[in-house]
């Protein structure tokens, strides 16, 4: 498993006429992506639109998104990864027992009519969101989806995307991707960057209590993470950078306002195909960009002794 | 009444999202983020109704929500994310990074039931 064969959204708008949401619920979390990308837009090979394309929903509960969808599968819930094997059996003509099948809440007619429109499918796009990637399995749910996706492509074009979340995640993935090689989860301790989540990533560095200062920037652990994490971030001097005061500013030592990035400040902003968005302020802010924050504390750290110097971690030490 | 044990799962509304921007002291954002999506017949299991209020237990910890009716799967209870979640989330990523952030098996007790 691994790797992503994926596009843009613009191709998605213009070629796909097959398209599966699988454990998300754009009609309410992404109420754009419906009307701009994948149902209502018509184009030069979906002169037609809507009508032109089909639309599948896999979730454990029938949501709004499921009155906008042709089909919707309601798997049971833990059972995703399960589903998505027994798919990438059958499109390869194996056996799959109807007892399995039937165990994801799914019978086996309707996955075999799934499979037959999207193998007749001219360019098919598979959507995965929360759903697929925040229940049991997590990683490995989503690493089946994309293989599923990959291995589609021995019957006609398939490829996948993640339904992101809000605000520039996708940006902060692509960024660290091309600045160390890693997208998350990563140590920069030794003065090169080492990848591990599980150890380097910030719920488990929080909640073990390895950091003694927290930096945040743009995001409001305070109430989104688990409680230890959270219980962690008051005990140690936590500094805020958001335009607005959040929990996690109640529990930090250090609140800086700052102008919000795409409305008050400009920038970059990263789509969830990963293209690179510029952003022009409408507004005009009193408070400085986050950008501006971190260049100056910046400035004032790079006067400081440099604390790594001669320490046996570094590279130059080792070699 | 004795406490009834479902699977809740967290997620996502399109005015939780509207009032994570207006501001999370708000009263409808938490309104929003305490409100639990039940099954009629859990209710019933629950012996409460529309805007009861209750405990929500997980191994992790506790917070209050109030039941509201909802045409939700049997067995299944859902609400947005936000602070009162945080309280019920454990820290273990299974190596991941990512704390499992659904299908938690929770235990859900009548705040009724604890006063009296």
């Amino acid at each position: 498993m691994g790797g992503k064969v994926t596009c843009t959204l613009g191709e998605v708008k213009q070629r796909a006429d097959f398209i599966v949401y699988w454990g998300g619920n754009p009609a309410e979390c992404h109420p754009r992506h419906f009307t701009k990308y994948t149902l209502m837009q018509k184009s030069k090979f979906l002169p037609r639109g809507r009508k032109d394309r089909t639309v599948v929903l896999v979730d454990i509960r029938e949501t709004k998104s499921a009155k906008a969808a042709d089909h919707f599968l309601q798997v049971r819930p833990g059972k995703d990864f399960e589903l998505l094997t027994i798919m990438r059996a059958m499109i390869k003509g194996q056996d799959v027992p109807e007892a399995q099948v039937a165990e994801t809440g799914i019978s086996i007619e309707v996955l075999r009519d799934l499979i037959e429109k999207m193998k007749k499918a001219k360019y098919g796009v598979m959507f995965f969101g929360m759903g697929l990637s925040m229940t049991r399995g997590k990683h490995m749910n989503a690493a089946a989806l994309l293989t599923f996706a990959a291995e589609m492509n021995a019957f006609t074009k398939f490829v996948a995307m993640p339904m992101r979340g809000h605000g520039n995640v996708t940006g902060a993935d692509v960024i660290m991707r091309w600045q160390t090689g890693y997208p998350f989860g990563i140590s920069l301790n030794r003065g090169y960057p080492r990848y591990n989540p599980g150890e380097f990533s910030t719920v488990d560095v929080l909640v073990r209590g390895d950091t003694d200062c927290a930096f945040i920037i743009g995001a409001d652990p305070g109430a989104t993470m688990p409680k230890p994490a959270i219980d962690h971030l008051a005990k140690v001097p936590t500094i805020v950078l958001d335009p607005h005061v959040t929990h996690t500013s109640r529990l930090s030592r250090v609140h800086i306002t700052t102008a919000p990035a795409g409305i008050a400040a400009p920038g970059t902003g990263y789509r969830m195909d990963e293209v690179p968005m510029p952003l022009k302020p409408a507004l005009n802010s009193p408070y400085p960009s986050d950008e501006e924050v971190v260049r100056r504390i910046k400035e004032v750290i790079a006067t400081k002794p440099d604390w790594m110097t001669n320490q046996p971690q570094m590279i130059e030490s080792q070699v | 009444m004795p406490a009834v044990r479902l699977m809740l799962n967290p997620m996502r509304t399109a005015q939780q999202g509207v009032n994570v921007n207006i501001g999370k002291d708000g009263d409808e954002y938490k309104e929003i983020t305490t409100t639990l999506s039940v099954h009629e017949e859990d209710m019933a299991a629950l012996g409460v109704e529309d805007g009861a209020e209750v405990v929500v237990r997980t191994e992790h910890g506790e917070a209050d929500f109030v039941c509201k009716t909802a045409k939700v799967p049997q067995g299944l209870v859902f609400v947005p994310y936000g602070p009162p979640t945080c309280q019920l989330m454990g820290g273990d990523t299974d190596g991941t990074g990512m704390p499992t952030s659904k299908g938690w098996d929770v235990e859900i007790i009548p705040r009724s039931e604890l006063d009296s």
